[in-house]
């Protein structure tokens, strides 16, 4: 239990998915104007990344590798199954949501398409498989992932906010400044490289 | 932010190159970036800069998958399936990524291992959904082909100098040749100027927000050279 | 809007298409693949007799590191007693994936318990047939695991190459390790041992070196890598110690 709790710790602050490895920049970047969409995109990516994480998981496990029903190294196929069930998940999650809760589809619904392309989704499916993680280790894994990455967008949405009221040279405004900013986060984030995750066992 | 390109579908030579196609490469290199204008494909651009070769490869890379990603999209698009068409496009993608990666693995192993798992992250490059959906599910595929390569190469044009300046000043090397700071032959404290053995790499440019520092001030450059790119919002 | 009948038959002919092609690019590559993963582990062992072998690792061919692993480098794995372990007991030992130093599963021999885990050896013949020992490490970095290869002169003691190697290190931190030839370089001529015949092992120590024999200096902005480093060495040198004692040369000394 100790080792599930460290991973979605080190996963969601210390391996930080959006401000360590810089994945899912451009939607990171797109749609970090404002606090309320940023949560909303925030969330979704939680849903998603929870979801598709185990999926992969098994899928890989399950059908992929030698242990699997094929009996046989089915690795190469790899790239093709992972992104087919992330962008198949999103739209059933896109349908259930349409159909079961009309309001929470308004908010989150314009945001599911631009998950398939989110990097930080694919990028922690196969993050799971270098690292070698079990089953619940990447129920934690995603989970964390997705919750560290919603933390960096809405972090930076509100810090995008007030600058609003900042002077700055026309050039950088905007995207520009976006980018020093995530950069500045990132080295921030550095900091919390110190932590023992032994502490959390 | 997708830029949508209106060239119209005209009844012309399938592989004409003239001076419309021309700018179909050369546009997007400068002021049509997919990175610094279009903030398209960042993830990659930060990861992999760190030494030029990396770089490099990693723009050839993306640069044939838009390539024929594009050239296939275009050439099936109106036998795909609307309902299924984003799955349809990320298999055709995922497929040349994949065709590339094994083709990394068998001609140079070493960058193929330090690579990982960014080769699998060309996948969700949003440059490459972003041009089958703006261009290619629209035009003819020769006039795909070419703007995928110019999409392609503006891409790569920014990770080699993000990696230029990174590499130079933070390892003090350009493509593995050693250039500026101590080496053997002479150490941190000689006098001889011109070994520029005095300069000590900067560890922050290895370090990733480096690079997001460095595409900031690319995108400062070019759009205090072009006011017209400046973000009025 | 196409038919359901039509995306799936789409979808079918899609699917067939592509799993082929890839499954038959994998096949014509596979022995290229296979080639070069053993090419570039080799070149890693390589690494740690790099100033004896006297080129530059990176930059051989594929046919060159073959040869001199053929010609120059005898592999032998060991047990935790200090006894060398016969091909076939290999295999039994690890159900048949392997049977040489070079093909084991390093990472899952870590984990092993120390009565069961086996150690790679690689003894390296120069040009004018002086040995050198090789014995590897692992460990765990900041991130993930860290591994290395030391070269022991036939004292079995002091230190005469070495190679650093990293699953995801910070780049221009941890990655230090393995790309900073002035930090490790610093290994060279260190001694796991120290006068008396103690087991000391080298400490990486942070602001200075007291104990030239046996501690370098850490990375700075890498203090968890570097106390991975200084573990690893610790503990996975240690499991060699048994066969140093029936096979060191005291006249080195």
């Amino acid at each position: 239990m100790g080792d599930i709790l460290n991973i979605f710790i080190k996963s969601a602050f210390i391996e930080n998915m959006a401000l360590s490895y810089f994945l899912g920049m451009c939607s990171f970047l797109a749609v970090s104007k404002s606090v309320k969409t940023a949560l909303g995109l925030g969330i979704a990516v939680v849903f998603v990344q929870g979801l598709t994480i185990p999926m992969n998981w098994l899928i890989d496990y399950y059908l992929l590798g030698e242990n699997g029903v094929f009996g046989m190294d089915l690795t190469f196929l790899r790239f093709i199954i992972f992104i087919s069930t992330i962008a198949a998940l999103v739209q059933l999650v896109e349908m259930a949501v349409e159909k079961f809760s009309p309001s929470l589809y308004n908010s989150l619904g314009i945001f599911l398409p631009l998950i398939t392309v989110n990097c930080a989704i694919l990028g922690a499916s196969l993050f799971m498989i270098t690292k070698e993680y079990g089953f619940a280790e990447s129920v934690s894994f995603g989970l964390g992932g997705g919750v560290g990455w919603a933390l960096a967008i809405v972090a930076i949405a509100g810090i995008r906010e007030k600058m609003s009221y900042s002077v700055i040279p026309a050039p950088l405004r905007g995207l520009g400044m976006a980018f020093i900013l995530t950069g500045l986060m990132g080295i921030a984030f550095m900091g919390l490289m110190g932590i023992d995750p032994a502490a959390f066992k | 932010m997708a830029a949508t390109t209106d060239v119209q579908v005209k009844k012309e030579a399938a592989f004409s190159f003239g001076k419309e196609e021309r700018s179909l490469i050369t546009d997007p290199i400068n002021d049509n970036n997919p990175v610094t204008v279009q903030i398209l494909g960042v993830c990659s651009a930060l990861a992999v800069t760190t030494l030029v070769t990396k770089a490099i490869v990693m723009g050839v890379a993306v640069t044939l998958v838009t390539a024929f990603s594009n050239m296939f999209t275009s050439m099936l698009r109106e036998y795909i399936p609307k309902q299924i068409r984003m799955i349809v496009q990320l298999v055709i993608i995922a497929f040349l990524v994949t065709v590339v990666e094994l083709i990394l693995k068998a001609v140079n192993y070493p960058i193929w291992k330090d690579l990982s798992v960014f080769i699998g992250l060309i996948i969700t490059n949003c440059i490459l959904m972003g041009r089958l959906e703006a261009y290619a599910m629209g035009n003819r595929p020769w006039k795909s082909f070419l703007d995928g390569i110019g999409n392609g190469l503006g891409y790569s044009v920014i990770l080699i100098a993000i990696a230029t300046i990174r590499e130079i000043f933070g390892k003090g090397s350009f493509m593995d040749i050693k250039l500026i700071g101590p080496t053997a032959e002479y150490p941190l404290n000689t006098t001889d100027i011109a070994a520029l053995s005095w300069y000590t790499a900067n560890n922050l440019l290895i370090l990733s927000p480096a690079a997001m520092f460095l595409v900031a001030l690319i995108i400062w450059i070019q759009r205090g050279r072009n006011r017209k790119l400046i973000d009025i919002s | 809007m196409h038919s359901t009948n039509y995306i799936i038959r789409f979808t079918i002919v899609m699917t067939v298409i592509v799993a082929f092609v890839l499954a038959l690019m994998v096949s014509g590559l596979k022995d290229v693949h296979s080639e070069n993963e053993a090419v570039y582990n080799k070149k890693g062992i390589l690494s740690a007799v790099a100033t004896q072998l006297g080129k530059d690792i990176p930059a051989m061919t594929n046919a060159e590191v073959q040869e001199v692993f053929n010609k120059q480098i005898e592999q032998k794995v060991i047990n935790t007693r200090g006894e060398e372990l016969s091909p076939e007991q290999v295999k039994a030992a690890t159900g048949g994936v392997s049977s040489s130093a070079e093909t084991l599963d390093l990472a899952k021999e870590a984990k092993k318990p120390e009565a069961e885990k086996l150690l790679p050896l690689f003894i390296y013949t120069d040009d004018d047939g002086k040995k050198y020992t090789i014995v590897y490490a692992r460990g765990k970095g900041l991130w993930d695991e860290i591994w290395g290869y030391i070269t022991l002169d036939s004292d079995m003691n002091t230190i005469v190459g070495q190679a650093f190697d990293h699953k995801g290190e910070t780049p221009g931190l941890g990655a230090e390790i393995k790309d900073n030839k002035n930090w490790y370089g610093q290994f060279t001529g260190k001694k796991f041992y120290n006068t008396k015949g103690e087991y000391t092992s080298i400490a990486v120590v942070k602001g200075g070196v007291k104990d030239p024999a046996h501690q370098v200096d850490a990375i700075s902005g890498a203090t968890i890598t570097g106390k991975g480093v200084d573990d690893m060495l610790r503990k996975g040198i240690k499991y060699y110690e048994p066969y140093f004692m029936k096979n060191k040369k005291t006249d080195v000394n």
